[in-house]
């Protein structure tokens, strides 16, 4: 995708990591020239910021990112089980660590609906 | 109370050692230590009768702060306990104050500063009641200047600063419990006689130091105090007698005060000596810049002098002829230093804003000639010295600043056609329009980026995107250079044409030259740009300027082709070969002068075909693929000139001019071809601006923005229509594919806009189905089959159904953009559809704050362009849809905390969007045109006379709803800056509103609010006016229910109290 055509809390490639763009700018180099764009992503996955400079024609990778919600059913020695829309259950997936985990936990135990 | 338990010198002992605590380092004492030392010094300054023992501390104490503390605890004291007091007795502690100060040279600032202010503020407090009078201070203080003692004359000025400030305005007085209105009237009675008083005290010291031929040092910094002192007299913003008591507050705060005393100033002011005695004292001092300030400064403010003082015209015009008799001789033949530059330009600036034409030309004429000249000279010179500035890339911009108010006293001196004749100010326009130009050219022609000595300097830096561009940063410099280009169209017109037709021919064969190069080889990629860039900039200049010559900058009206263009055209339209004219015109790609007879061309269309030639090179080099050669500026700058350009010139009405130039009306009047073939050009520009520079998102939003100018008016868009283009363009938008979907949302959104409105030009029945079938369905359609898939709920964030959403839904705000009154109905009923689906979105998306936020914006807009000309069923509709928006989104949102890190402002962008909302719907209230239109008639029968539900109803309603996603503290927030806090009038009528909607929703803690103000006074008289007050106020609304009458009549009652109340709660 063009460069310019590319949106603030969308998705794009950057050092090779798929990331949301939380930051996007432009600017140039002498009042005759043309515009750069200046994107600031987070790592959708490690939540680790990357940054980038690139003209604005430049064509950029988009990453296909999917998002699915899932009913967290209950916790079990640090893995989730999770009701898909299908009506099945998903226990592959780890609790979180860190905050989120936390939060999750937290929200579990206390009988909240967690999606 | 601590000062009868203890005696005197226990009291010192505690007041020194907690102010030994207070000036002790952090490290040292803790918090609570701290606390409790300004503890003490609070009750102190509280206890009763606090004199006798102050005075003690005064004159034992060596503890500088305590000193201070004593000094204030009197002040406070004083005014307290002043009915209780006798006059007898506060006279002597006045007395007592002043002798202290006298006897004691080496007192630190602070506390000689603070001791003044009590004085200063007991003959404030006794001025009221007539128990002090002034004429004996002024009479101690005119014995201590003729001393002859620098220190004592410092301390008479010191006292003299006092006073003025303290009666000076609201802001300065301190804070002595005291109201409004008893300050207004202390400053009334004051600046008729003590603050004249003053003056003249303080132009006597400068009469007397100016005659001295050397000043030591010390002197010198006398000299300058009563300088500022005389700066701060003629900058005295006097009160008008019968300004109503809560205007106070706001024209206190007013800035840039003008001199304009009462009638008792005349002989003072009025004397000539006076006014000679400031330019003698600047000559003397110019070279000291901080002592120029103030010169020029009171210079400046008798430069302004207006109102009653003058008794008749005569006297306003001796004075004005002898002030610039004065200011000639002040600056002719002098450098003017770089100090100087501002305070010169103020003085003439006032000059020329204050005093009326009348009595500008009723001076001497040579004298006036000379003014002229004098400023002619000045601008241009200040011009240059600017340049210089920005290439040096100075941070105080002096000569900027000078020079933006020269241009603007241009500006404002030759608007006038009635009192000046015709060509007046033609030689001197043409004098300040070329050295504008040379200082934006570069050399040989001109002089930009060359420093004094004739060195090119030239950078390339980082600009950002804040960065304003050009024609905003200087549009006031370029609006008086315009004006001027205009009133000397003769010269100027031709000029830029051959500036810009040279510099289309320059810029042509150095694109070629690229070409061959990049041809010869193709890898080398390193040419040298700068060639291209100053072409570039001068280009840049040119345009800007040519723009804001032609054609003016109007928001919401028709602009008119400016009359001395018209006139300039008319007059030479006999010397002109239409058909060489039509040529030129229409031919962007050939050189001018390469058509015969080139030179009996109408020089305005030349002067446009020469733009349209710098824009025909631009569309040639993208064609050889040079578009990373070419300039983005400079295309946002054809594109803005021609939109600028076509709003005013293209199509023109006819009936709004007496005369018409015949080349003008062949060019580009209704029904030519001319009109025909540059409304085609303009839309090939368009189009290929926003598939080449989709990146560069400035110049595509400009580039839309000239594509609206096209449609906006029927007469225009009846022949875009009528191109090909446009259709395809239409098509192509609707497809959502590159290069179309590649620009940012803001053009796309701009885009829709044009689309729409181009829809209601004048088209058979069947040609309009066809058009909507392909701009307007096409959204439906694409919408509908994605949100009524059946897995739509799981897939809603999918990115590409994401983006689809995105796209529809900035596609609606541009819809709702393009509403005007003749297309409302359509419009409307395509949105409600739309509008119904969107909040079922509300619900899908409701954890993806930014489609969310998208969705409540299109409500925004639709309410903004469209509230205003729904009658009442449609009205209810929209308020329907609105509610239940506020209703879905209030209940996903009730307990939501919001823990982005990101801006504040960004984290509550929703609750922004929904307040902009209520405010659409509430303008219902005040700009309705329902009535009195039939845009809805046959689609609406029978109008109910009176509604049932008003948009106040429907707001109050809304607000309701998502109040509690804000905190109840609003209605205390909402009390105390209406009723506690100075406030500008302005915002009464909105406060008061929210403040009435608050009052509804919780009329308990309004009652206790009142309770709590009203038990915290003391004086039966101020309670017994409060209370009454409070009464009236909701008497009219009781009980307080949400109903426009009641609102009203609150809003009514509120004015009443403000101004009953206002100043007596509003304590300073």
């Amino acid at each position: 995708m063009q460069c310019s055509a590319l949106r603030k809390n969308g998705f794009v490639v950057l050092k090779g990591r798929p990331c949301k763009i939380v930051e996007m700018s432009t600017s140039k180099t002498g009042k005759h020239g043309h515009a750069k764009v200046h994107l600031v992503g987070i790592d959708i996955f490690t939540g680790k910021k990357y940054e980038d400079i690139c003209p604005s024609t430049h064509n950029m990778d988009v990453p296909n990112i999917k998002r699915n919600d899932y009913q967290l059913i209950c916790i079990q020695d640090g893995y989730l089980s999770l009701l898909t829309e299908t009506g099945e259950v998903r226990e592959d997936l780890k609790l979180p660590e860190g905050e989120l985990g936390k939060e999750i936990e937290g929200k579990y135990n206390a009988g909240e609906d967690v999606q | 109370m601590m000062a009868a338990a203890l005696g005197p010198p226990e009291v010192i002992a505690q007041l020194e050692n907690a102010a030994k605590v207070l000036m002790a380092p952090p490290s040292m004492v803790n918090n609570e230590q701290r606390q409790h030392a300004e503890h003490i010094f609070l009750s102190f300054r509280k206890s009763k009768s606090p004199f006798a023992v102050c005075k003690h501390i005064l004159e034992t104490s060596k503890v500088d702060y305590v000193l201070f503390q004593a000094a204030t605890a009197i002040m406070e004291a004083v005014v307290r306990e002043w009915i209780l007091l006798e006059k007898g007795s506060i006279e002597s502690l006045r007395t007592f104050l002043l002798t202290y100060v006298l006897q004691r040279p080496n007192l630190q600032k602070y506390v000689r500063e603070q001791i003044l202010l009590a004085v200063a503020v007991i003959v404030k407090r006794g001025s009221l009641d007539k128990s002090i009078d002034c004429k004996s201070i002024f009479h101690e203080v005119s014995q201590l200047i003729s001393s002859g003692n620098p220190t004592v004359q410092t301390l008479a000025c010191s006292i003299l600063t006092a006073l003025l400030s303290e009666f000076s305005s609201s802001s300065k007085t301190s804070n002595i419990g005291l109201s409004m209105e008893f300050h207004g009237n202390c400053k009334r009675v004051f600046q008729e006689e003590d603050l004249r008083q003053i003056f003249m005290l303080t132009v006597e010291v400068l009469q007397e130091f100016s005659r001295r031929e050397n000043l030591n040092a010390q002197m010198s910094s006398v000299f300058q105090r009563y300088l500022a002192l005389a700066n701060q007299v003629l900058s005295w913003n006097f009160l008008p007698p019968n300004l109503g008591r809560h205007y106070i507050a706001m024209f206190e705060s007013s800035q840039n005060v003008l001199l304009k005393p009462t009638e008792s100033w005349r002989e003072t002011l009025l004397d000539s000596r006076v006014m000679e005695l400031f330019f003698t004292v600047h000559r003397k001092i110019r070279e000291d810049s901080d002592m120029a300030q103030d010169s020029l400064q009171c210079l400046a403010q008798l430069a302004s002098l207006h109102g009653p003082i003058f008794p008749d015209e005569g006297s306003q015009v001796d004075y004005l002829a002898h002030f610039i008799e004065g200011l000639l001789n002040t600056i002719n033949g002098i450098e003017i230093e770089d100090s100087e530059a501002v305070g010169i330009s103020s003085i003439i600036s006032n000059l020329i804003t204050v005093f009326p034409r009348n009595v500008l030309t009723a001076i001497p004429s040579e004298l006036f000639s000379s003014f002229v000249n004098c400023l002619t000279h000045l601008t241009c010179s200040f011009g240059r010295s600017a340049a210089l500035e920005e290439v040096l890339d100075k941070d105080d911009m002096v000569y900027m600043e000078a020079y933006d108010k020269l241009l603007e006293s241009w500006l404002t001196l030759v608007q006038d056609d009635k009192h000046f004749h015709k060509g007046f100010f033609t030689q001197h326009a043409v004098q300040v329009f070329n050295s504008y130009i040379q200082c934006h050219l570069a050399a040989p022609d001109g002089t930009r980026n060359l420093t004094a000595n004739g060195v090119a300097s030239r950078e390339e830096e980082e600009i950002s995107e804040l960065q304003e561009d050009d024609r905003d940063q200087f549009s006031d410099q370029l609006a008086s250079v315009g004006m001027l280009g205009r009133i000397a169209a003769e010269h100027c017109i031709p000029l830029l044409t051959s500036l810009l037709e040279e510099r289309v021919t320059r810029l042509h064969g150095q694109l070629q030259r690229h070409q061959q190069q990049l041809l010869a080889s193709p890898g080398s990629s390193t040419v040298d740009n700068k060639m291209l860039d100053d072409l570039y900039e001068d280009i840049h200049w040119l345009i800007l300027v040519t723009g804001y010559l032609l054609a003016d900058d109007t928001q919401g009206e028709t602009p008119l082709i400016p009359p001395e263009i018209m006139e300039y055209s008319i007059k030479h339209s006999s010397e002109v070969d239409i058909n060489t004219t039509l040529q030129i015109l229409g031919s962007p790609g050939e050189k001018a002068s390469s058509i015969p007879g080139y030179n009996r061309t109408d020089s305005v269309i030349r002067l446009l075909s020469a733009i349209l030639r710098v824009s025909e090179v631009e569309s040639r080099a993208i064609r050889a693929d040079l578009t990373h050669l070419l300039s983005p500026q400079m295309g946002k700058d054809i594109v803005w000139f021609l939109k600028r350009w076509a709003k005013t010139y293209l199509l023109v009405d006819e009936k709004l001019y007496d005369q018409i130039s015949l080349p003008f009306s062949t060019a580009f009047g209704a029904d030519t071809e001319g009109s025909q073939w540059i409304i085609g050009y303009l839309l090939q520009k368009v189009i290929s601006n926003l598939s080449v520079w989709s990146s560069e998102q400035d110049l595509a939003n400009d580039t839309v923005q000239l594509l609206v100018t096209l449609v906006e008016r029927r007469e225009r868009a009846n022949l875009v229509i009528q191109c090909e283009n446009w259709w395809n363009l239409a098509k192509q938008f609707a497809s959502r594919s590159p290069p179309l979907n590649f620009l940012s949302s803001p053009v796309q959104r701009t885009l829709m806009k044009a689309l729409v409105l181009g829809g209601f030009a004048h088209m058979d029945t069947e040609t309009k189905q066809q058009y909507w079938t392909e701009v307007l369905q096409p959204l439906q359609q694409r919408f509908l089959r994605v949100i009524n898939q059946e897995n739509f709920q799981q897939m809603c964030q999918q990115e590409e159904v994401k983006q689809e959403i995105t796209a529809t839904l900035e596609a609606l705000c541009g819809i709702a953009e393009a509403t005007q009154i003749d297309n409302v109905a359509i419009l409307f009923n395509f949105l409600m559809d739309f509008l119904t689906n969107c909040i079922g979105l509300m619900e899908v998306y409701k954890n993806t704050p930014e489609t969310v936020n998208l969705i409540i914006e299109v409500f925004v807009e639709v309410a903004h362009k469209q509230i205003c000309y729904l009658g009442e069923s449609k009205a209810m509709n929209l308020y329907e849809a609105c509610l239940t928006l506020l209703q879905v989104y209030s209940k996903n949102n009730l307990g939501r905390q919001r823990i982005d890190v990101t801006a504040e402002e960004e984290q509550y962008q929703d609750l922004l969007l929904i307040m902009e909302l209520l405010t659409n719907l509430l303008s219902k209230e005040f700009i309705d045109f329902s009535d009195t239109d039939e845009v809805f008639r046959g689609h609406e029968p029978g109008q109910a006379a009176n509604r049932s539900v008003s948009a106040a109803d429907v707001v109050l309603y809304g607000v309701n709803l998502i109040l509690p996603l804000m905190s109840q503290d609003l209605l205390k927030l909402v009390f105390d800056m209406l009723v506690l806090q100075k406030h500008n009038t302005e915002m009464t009528t909105a406060a008061g509103e929210a403040f009435y909607t608050l009052v509804c929703l919780h009329q308990a803690e309004y009652s206790e609010l009142v309770e709590t103000l009203l038990s915290s006074q003391q004086d039966p008289v101020i309670y017994q006016r409060l209370a009454d007050a409070f009464n009236k106020l909701t008497a009219s609304s009781t009980p307080p229910t949400l109903d426009r009458k009641q609102k009203m009549a609150f809003l009514k009652s509120l004015e009443e109290f403000m101004a009953n109340v206002g100043g007596l709660l509003c304590v300073k």
